[in-house]
């Protein structure tokens, strides 16, 4: 063991205030605990990240370990995780009320939360793919959660299609450790070139595998479809954070492959990369076109993801400072929006029992803080400034008009717009369907159906983000800088 | 002018006050409904005087950082006017506000939406780069979708659900071109952009670019063939927000139009041409409808669109006279300014009858006005301004319009090119002054001269029919306009070279003769073909006797030329969604239908493989409730176990 113990804590506190509080019946009890063990989750991140810790806990064979690390990626996924799990970990337990295990719930949602950390801090491909599977492990429970038949077939969908995603990732990663120098994360690549020549087309094969396989978090076509089946399954709060954390999980991986292992100068320019961003650019037109026809709040929600991870993936795989800066802008601003939809449709949930978007009528007036915040986070979605999504697609399009993008770069951009207009559709029309009921709406049948302020403090926090962010966007415009200085 | 800008906290203040007051008004408004009411007069009031701080000196004001790319405000003179222009006009409006609102409901969620909107248009006039203009564009287009949709009624929101998709499509599509031009320029400030552009060899390579950015521009300034919101936006409207529409809303547009065809493609006749057709379309549609209509409201609104056209037409004649284009860009920007004046009094006008009335149908209209002096006195002098009669500001404008249009037909004759789309460019010109004529005497006949057959509507209020401070300032206004067209060269010529520096234009050379045979011919034109289109073609065609034998208007206008409903709302809402959604549905469920013909193949009796059992209790949590076995068996233990077991393994092979 060397390195900084205290990098080790992230990972077992989760595991250890888990346990506690899956045997607290007591809510009150319960609730203060699961909000002590995220709080001090994430304010241990944060302190973590003031500083460059590593921490090599199991020097397996000369080749492998597992090891952690504290490098500007790892950096800005844990702290936007550890947050965002705090701010719906509070949300949580009101919704959790009308559930029943909620200690079951809680349980798994503080593992997942170690899970997820120690796949931010991991430090190379070995400690990825583990923290990769637990992460999937530890999060089906949260989809399963409601025990009715079709949580458990989406359960089920939602580990085959994971599990095969790893699995593509694992096969890659026996290529990586033969013709890697290391396979440790290091910015720019590790690819033994006196062994990868001759061997070109091979490791391409390899990297489009694996990309694709850890795309399957990441919601790309087409390993997609276990999120518009799972999603709508789970209780509100585990589809938020599936939809806004977990995905980027998947994206995780696939930059520490992309830009860490095998590094883009190899990439660039090659079949692998156009392959993929075909494939962003048809998950992208997909996901929204699904959307606007979906009927059912949530599954709508989902797709949604699906078209907007895919935003990211488009992104990165224009493999230039300018894409990858969209990328990891949309990676907070999509995290922060979709958290915000899912809550809200969730709060609408809890309160109401509506699920169908057309059910919605005049609930604007009944829950004006939730659906405002619905609102802002729809335009962020849209990418209406001043609000963060406007932001993101900036960088976006700006990496997707570069020369070296061509006419691919030119078409994702276009459908990133023929994206943005279908989500107006989705969203906005439901918007649009809660403000402006219309003139014969019976006004006396609304009452106050507000949630408390354990839901809508939440709710309200994000939102200040999503406009903050899409204001104030140069404090996160530096850390990524940093970061993608080091890549490129 | 010097140009020597001065740093001014003004112009964020004048930008970003308005959103706070908004906030504080809707916090004011829950509580106490008088205060509100203050409170938005004060407001605007403040907005007021501090926009004429800006008078008389260049400003400028830079936010970095914010939204990405920073923004930057500028005002020069053209500048300035407008920022006066919109808080005086809003300042009137949110005057006018408060007595013809009294009646509605959500009159909370109207003002913050009309102050967040009103630092929005703040926000445009005063953006000194494209990448500002655009957010302001884009906050303005969706709040002031809320003051079109305010009264909820079926109609109403169709016409708005249209408004907001043509800005969000319009919006997107200019975003695009946005993205593409600071690819290529690497930056949006207006001025840099025109040296970029003057560097270029070829500028025709950026057409492309600039129709994009001219795209969402086009939509807000209702250009054909996106003008499908405009007449229906502006009748549904509260009367106080049609007139901020046309006033300054749909100003915007016009403004981007500017931008991109003065500051981008500067003194570029191709570009330019191609800006003069599609404001010679726009002019002629808009005048043609507005004949054709019945609704007060909107013969207002469709004449708002024919004006725009002027103004279009004007800014296309600037690209095409190149260098010499004083004429026109002083037409433009006359236009602009007196238009505004003539819509505000025109729609609070409009606002005033239906007030009183609940009525825009010019049937139950008729014979309102016949014995209130002054409300026809509001109404006729903008009806003479937008008239082009001489004497009266419309005219100065219009004059300066079509003398640019006769001196690029000499320029043509004398390099001995064709002028036949020129000559007809000029005689659609004037005959859309005389429909311009026809149809607002079509509307002031009615209200204030004929007797109604019916009997005149009785007023739904009490007391009079307008607020004593309101009949001032419209009077005040009204006779502002003739004043203003008496002496063009006090008034009008000193307004215009303030905002020539902005178009990239000079004042002309020498004063121009308003009131000389040469330019009166022209509204003479137009005033006899109004006469005759109002005689022969209103009078005759589009008033019928009804059943009682009483002549009535009758609306004309054939069903089928309806574009919206018979080809945009069919293709954006039925026809692609559909083509997308299947091409979309069959990506979404490829593996999924390959993993259940897999299933079908594999899992089969017939080729005698494992049929796994259909255990209910596979995979599902266990039914009781045992409190601490619970993780015993059941799903949630399976899974703990893979994990566990799964490390084992990996860790054993790596070790092995």
């Amino acid at each position: 063991m060397s390195g900084t113990v205290l990098l080790l804590l992230p990972m077992i506190l989760p595991f250890i205030f888990g346990l506690i509080i899956g045997f607290q019946k007591e809510e009150k009890q319960r609730n203060t605990l699961v909000f002590i063990a995220t709080a001090i989750e994430a304010g241990l991140v944060w302190y973590l990240c003031m500083g460059d810790h590593s921490f090599l806990l199991w020097q397996i064979t000369d080749r492998l370990s597992l090891a952690y690390h504290t490098d500007g990626l790892a950096k800005f996924f844990a702290c936007l995780i550890s947050t965002i799990w705090l701010i719906a970990a509070v949300f949580s337990m009101e919704y959790m009320k009308h559930e029943h295990k909620p200690e079951r719930f809680f349980m798994f949602y503080t593992f997942s939360l170690g899970a997820l950390m120690s796949l931010c801090f991991s430090e190379n491909m070995m400690t990825l793919y583990l923290s990769y599977e637990f992460m999937t492990i530890l999060t089906a429970p949260l989809v399963i959660h409601t025990g009715t038949p079709e949580a458990v077939r989406a359960g089920l969908k939602y580990l085959g299609y994971s599990f095969f995603g790893a699995g593509l990732g694992l096969m890659g990663f026996f290529f990586l450790n033969t013709y890697c120098e290391t396979t440790s994360f290091v910015a720019g690549g590790t690819l033994d070139m006196a062994l990868v020549a001759g061997n070109e087309n091979l490791m391409l094969i390899v990297f489009f595998l694996m990309a694709l396989g850890f795309g399957c978090k990441a919601g790309m076509f087409p390993l997609h479809a276990w999120l518009p089946t799972a999603h709508p399954v789970a209780p509100s709060p585990a589809s938020a954070v599936l939809s806004g954390i977990i995905t980027k999980g998947g994206v995780i991986a696939i930059i520490r492959v992309t830009y860490y292992l095998f590094g883009v100068d190899f990439l660039r320019g090659t079949w692998a990369q156009t392959a993929l961003l075909v494939l962003s650019i048809v998950t992208i037109f997909m996901g929204s076109m699904l959307a606007y026809k979906e009927k059912l709040l949530k599954r709508r929600l989902a797709y949604s993801t699906v078209s907007n991870v895919s935003y990211v993936v488009f992104g990165l795989m224009l493999m230039c400072p300018a894409g990858f800066m969209g990328a990891l802008l949309q990676v907070v601003f999509h995290a922060v929006a979709k958290n915000i939809l899912f809550l809200c449709a969730g709060a609408i949930i809890y309160k109401t029992h509506k699920t169908f978007v057309y059910e919605l009528k005049g609930i604007g007036k009944e829950m004006p803080i939730v659906m405002w915040t619905f609102a802002l986070a729809s335009l962020s979605l849209i990418g209406i400034p001043p609000t963060s999504g406007f932001v993101s697609k900036w960088y976006l399009a700006q990496g997707g008009l570069m020369p070296e993008a061509g006419v691919l770069g030119l078409v994702g951009v276009a459908i990133l717009m023929v994206s943005a207009l279908l989500t107006a559709g989705y969203l906005m029309s439901i918007v649009l369907n809660t403000f402006f009921p219309g003139k014969d709406f019976n006004y006396a049948s609304l009452q106050k159906k507000e949630p408390n302020y354990l839901m809508t403090v939440p709710l309200v926090l994000l939102s200040i983000a999503v406009v903050g962010f899409g204001m104030m966007p140069t404090p996160l415009l530096d850390i990524i800088s940093s970061i993608s200085g080091m890549i490129f | 002018m010097e140009h020597i800008a001065t740093t001014s906290i003004v112009l964020p203040f004048l930008v970003f006050f308005p959103f706070l007051g908004a906030v504080v008004s809707y916090i004011i408004g829950r509580s106490n409904k008088g205060a509100r009411d203050l409170w938005t007069w004060i407001l605007s009031a403040v907005v007021f005087v501090a926009s004429l701080m800006l008078l008389g000196k260049e400003t400028v004001y830079e936010i970095s950082g914010f939204c990405g790319l920073g923004m930057s405000f500028a005002a020069d003179g053209f500048g300035m006017i407008l920022a006066v222009l919109t808080s005086s006009i809003w300042l009137i409006t949110t005057l006018f506000s408060k007595e013809y609102m009294a009646a509605e409901r959500n009159r909370n969620r109207y003002y913050f939406f009309v102050f967040l909107t009103l630092g929005a248009t703040m926000g445009i006039f005063l953006s000194a780069d494209l990448f500002t203009t655009f957010i302001f564009f884009e906050i303005m287009s969706f709040t002031s979708f809320v003051l079109v949709m305010h009264d909820e009624e079926e109609f109403t929101m169709r016409a708005a659900k249209t408004y907001l998709a043509v800005a969000v499509i319009g919006g997107l599509v200019t975003l695009m071109g946005l993205f593409m031009m600071y690819q290529k320029a690497g930056t949006l400030n207006m001025n840099e952009l025109t040296a970029f552009m003057q560097a270029q060899e070829n500028p025709g390579d950026f057409y492309a670019i600039g129709v994009l950015i001219l795209f969402g521009f086009a939509a807000k300034a209702g250009l054909f063939p996106l003008h499908i919101w405009l007449p229906n936006a502006y009748t549904v409207a509260p009367a106080p927000s049609s007139a901020l529409l046309s006033c300054l809303l749909t100003k915007t547009g016009v403004f981007g139009t500017i931008i991109v065809s003065c500051k981008l493609f500067l003194h570029d006749a191709a570009w330019g041409n191609f800006i003069l057709i599609l404001g010679i379309i726009t002019m002629v549609m808009g005048a043609v409808l507005a004949v054709f209509s019945v609704n007060l409201k909107r013969t207002l609104a469709c004449s708002s669109m024919s004006q725009i056209g002027f103004i279009i037409i004007a800014i296309g004649m600037q690209g095409l006279l190149g260098e010499h284009n004083a004429l026109a860009a002083s037409g433009t920007f006359l236009h602009f300014l007196n238009h505004s004046l003539f819509k505000l009094l025109l729609f609070i006008g409009a606002g005033v009858i239906f007030m009183n009335l609940r009525e825009l149908n010019l049937n139950k209209v008729r014979g309102y006005g016949k014995d209130k002096p002054l409300l026809k006195f509001i109404f006729l002098m903008p009806i003479l301004g937008i008239g082009g009669i001489p004497l009266w500001n419309g005219y100065i404008s219009k004059t300066l319009i079509h003398e640019s249009m006769v001196e690029y037909i000499e320029v043509l004759a004398e390099a001995g090119q064709s002028t036949t789309f020129m000559h007809c460019a000029e005689a659609l010109f004037l005959f859309s002054g005389g429909l311009t004529l026809a149809y607002m005497t079509k509307i002031f006949v009615c209200i204030f001269i004929e007797d109604n057959p019916y009997g005149v509507a009785q007023s739904v209020r009490k007391g009079p029919y307008m607020s004593k401070m309101m009949a001032v300032i419209l009077a005040a206004i009204a006779i502002l306009l003739p004043v203003l067209g008496c002496l063009p060269h006090q008034t009008q010529d000193v307004l215009a070279a303030m905002g020539a520096h902005f178009m990239n234009a000079h004042t002309p050379e020498h004063a121009i003769h308003y009131f000389a045979w040469v330019n009166l011919k022209g509204a003479a034109i137009s005033i006899c073909v109004g006469a005759v289109v109002y005689f022969l073609f209103i009078r005759k065609v589009l008033m019928r006797k009804d059943a009682q034998g009483n002549l009535v208007y009758v609306d004309c206008w054939p069903e089928w030329c309806n574009i919206e409903d018979k080809i945009y709302r069919p293709l954006l809402l039925t026809v692609l969604p559909y083509i997308g959604g299947f091409f979309a549905r069959i990506a979404g469920n490829l593996l999924d239908g390959i993993i259940s013909v897999l299933r079908m193949l594999i899992f089969n009796d017939d080729n005698g493989r494992v049929v796994p059992p259909e255990d209910k209790y596979f995979s599902a949590y266990t039914d009781y409730e045992a409190d601490h076995e619970m993780y015993r068996e059941g799903f949630a233990t399976s899974l703990l176990l893979i994990g566990i077991g799964l490390t084992v393994a990996v860790i054993y092979i790596i070790v092995g």
